[in-house]
């Protein structure tokens, strides 16, 4: 099990409690960040793994920042989750067009979740 | 979510939040923490569930807590109370199958064709869609304009270039299928292909769309590999459009100058046969089977020596306006005017099997309106004017005769000089044939009058010659 660092980004405080708490007892690093630009802070500044991305958050929305981040030579590599509301069935294609690499609705599956941070971890250096 | 499952979720969590309080309150570690985030989670979610203006994005993060909490506390491997199991895991139950999503297609590796200087509109009342297809074209490298109605669809047609629509179906107001029929109905707009976007549940509508000359449709969620295709074809067809367009125009210019070249010489139903059938006419000159025509006024220096010049024109424009009518309603071709003289000719440039009946008829015509030009002039105080005119059937030169800079449709060969003769030796009001021209001509249709034999100067054969009295009386 790698303790690589993942950033989770949600700005729903009871879901990203939810969720730092789940990932952590899976055995990750969980650091948090409550809004996009917050996001691509922490991901110049520690460097994670995998950045699990709720879309709709305020100051920066989630696409914005990941067109951001796909744009910034130092974060581009860091493959990015979307996690998106099921309702917008649209949102699949739109993440994929910013440049995430995986897409997770919302109630999250969390062993589908988990499969594929840890799909990221194997191929990304640690 | 269905209303039903909100309910099922705030009943079964009412069922459940004695118990679980009294298993946080009694365990310890994790367990207690989890349970306590589940308590919490579910009272936030019976708010937000409770309240009419909670929005989708808040209701589902609400879901999705009490969704993980409760998978938490059911992860634990202590001996939960079965009572407490079984209300969590409904909940849980509850909440997933009603938020079940189903798999949206994913997108090939394939790479995505770029049309670039491509400006597209993407017309959706949804701002997130708008988002959407905006990436997804930009990715394409489109130029991308949005709409968030069909009103504003509509005029933003009117003033940006527009190379192809992706139109929503359902939209308030003004809709896509009415959008749709708009673009089709215009002639400015009807060539931009457009792609319509829908859910599987309006494939009628589709249907209609497609009758009413939408040129694809795209399901919800959009596939960027269908859709990149989709525009890759509908972009072709537009260009293959605007291609025919421009040799449309093109043939349009050509047809233009033909007409320009010929129009004021031949008839316009010539023109028409000469557009049609473009092989018939060699510029270049050709040997023609025609019946020739030439009139002039009799003594018409005399007639017009004392006559101040104006009235002059104007007694020749008279006269020769009328003529002209006359000749280009028979199908003649006008070669030039000579002063008062008309040259013409029957059959040429385009083939005429009946060119000597057509000439006589022409001439009887002709004749027969010199009755009214004669009455205008004498109420112009102008003189009386008589014409004569001959015709002489035989082989020609018809082509562009002259040089690069100057050229001009016209005949030229033995048979023009023998109907000048023939034209020399005219009675003034007279009609008078050759023997080739009478020999064309169905003569139970005119009446004819007894031959003359003329033995002109240059030509060595003697010529005989008739004249034409009239039509045939009919019985």
């Amino acid at each position: 099990m790698t303790s690589a660092a993942v950033l989770l980004v949600e700005d729903n405080d009871i879901n990203r409690d939810m969720l730092t708490r789940r990932l952590t007892r899976a055995g990750l690093t969980v650091i948090g960040a409550a809004d996009g630009q917050t996001a691509l802070d922490r991901m110049r500044s520690d460097l994670p793994a995998v950045v699990l991305m709720d879309m709709t958050l305020p100051v920066l929305d989630g696409w914005d920042a990941c067109e951001q981040a796909k744009a910034d030579p130092d974060i581009a590599h860091i493959p990015i989750i979307a996690l998106t509301a099921h309702a917008m069935a649209a949102d699949r294609e739109r993440a994929m067009s910013v440049g995430c690499s995986e897409y997770e609705t919302k109630p999250i599956d969390f062993p589908a979740l988990l499969a594929k941070i840890y799909q990221f971890l194997e191929t990304t250096p640690s | 979510m269905a209303e039903p499952a909100l309910n099922t979720v705030i009943e079964l969590s009412k069922k459940a939040t004695p118990e679980l309080q009294t298993l946080r309150d009694t365990s310890e570690g994790e367990l207690t923490e989890d349970v306590d985030a589940l308590l919490l989670a579910l009272d936030r979610f019976n708010v937000v569930a409770s309240d009419d203006t909670t929005n989708r994005h808040d209701l589902l993060n609400a879901v999705a807590a009490v969704l993980g909490y409760a998978e938490m506390v059911l992860e634990q491997d202590r001996d939960l109370p079965s009572s407490i199991r079984e209300g969590v895991q409904g909940i849980a139950d509850a909440l997933s199958t009603s938020t079940k999503t189903p798999e949206t297609t994913t997108s090939s590796g394939r790479p995505l064709d770029t049309f670039e200087g491509c400006s597209v509109l993407v017309v959706d009342d949804l701002p997130e869609n708008l988002d959407l297809m905006s990436r997804l074209l930009r990715k394409m490298h489109c130029a991308v304009i949005t709409a968030e109605s069909g009103e504003q669809a509509l005029s933003l047609l009117e003033s940006e270039s527009v190379d192809l629509v992706l139109l929503d179906l359902v939209m308030p107001n003004i809709d896509g299928k009415e959008v749709l029929a708009r673009i089709k109905q215009s002639e400015q707009l009807r060539a931009i292909p457009v792609i319509m976007i829908s859910g599987r549940q309006d494939m009628d509508q589709i249907v209609d769309c497609i009758q009413v000359g939408a040129d694809d449709y795209l399901l919800k969620p959009v596939n960027s590999v269908l859709l990149n295709a989709r525009i890759k074809s509908g972009l072709e067809r537009k260009r293959w459009h605007d291609k025919e367009e421009q040799y449309r125009e093109q043939l349009e210019k050509r047809e233009q100058f033909i007409r320009q070249t010929f129009g004021r010489y031949i008839s316009d139903a010539i023109v028409e046969e000469i557009l049609e059938s473009p092989e018939g006419l060699k510029l270049g000159g050709d040997l023609k089977s025609v019946t020739l025509m030439m009139s002039d006024i009799r003594s018409f220096t005399t007639l017009v020596e004392h006559l101040p010049p104006e009235q002059v024109v104007t007694l020749l424009n008279r006269y020769l306006g009328k003529m002209t009518d006359i000749i280009l309603e028979h199908g003649g071709t006008i070669d030039e005017f000579l002063g008062d003289a008309v040259l013409a000719a029957f059959g040429a440039p385009s083939d005429m099997k009946d060119h000597a009946e057509r000439a006589v008829t022409c001439a009887i015509a002709m004749q027969a309106a010199m009755d009214e030009i004669n009455h205008q002039n004498s109420a112009d105080g102008l003189p009386k004017i008589e014409m004569a005119i001959a015709l002489n059937t035989g082989e020609v030169v018809a082509g562009n005769i002259g040089s690069e800079r100057r050229s001009k449709y016209g005949f030229v060969g033995h048979e023009v000089n023998v109907t000048s003769r023939i034209e020399d030796a005219t009675l003034p009001n007279e009609i008078l044939v050759s023997e080739r021209t009478l020999n064309c001509l169905n003569k139970e249709k005119f009446v004819v009058g007894p031959s003359r034999n003329l033995k002109p100067k240059g030509i060595d054969e003697t010529l005989a010659v008739f004249p034409i009295m009239g039509d045939a009386p009919s019985d």
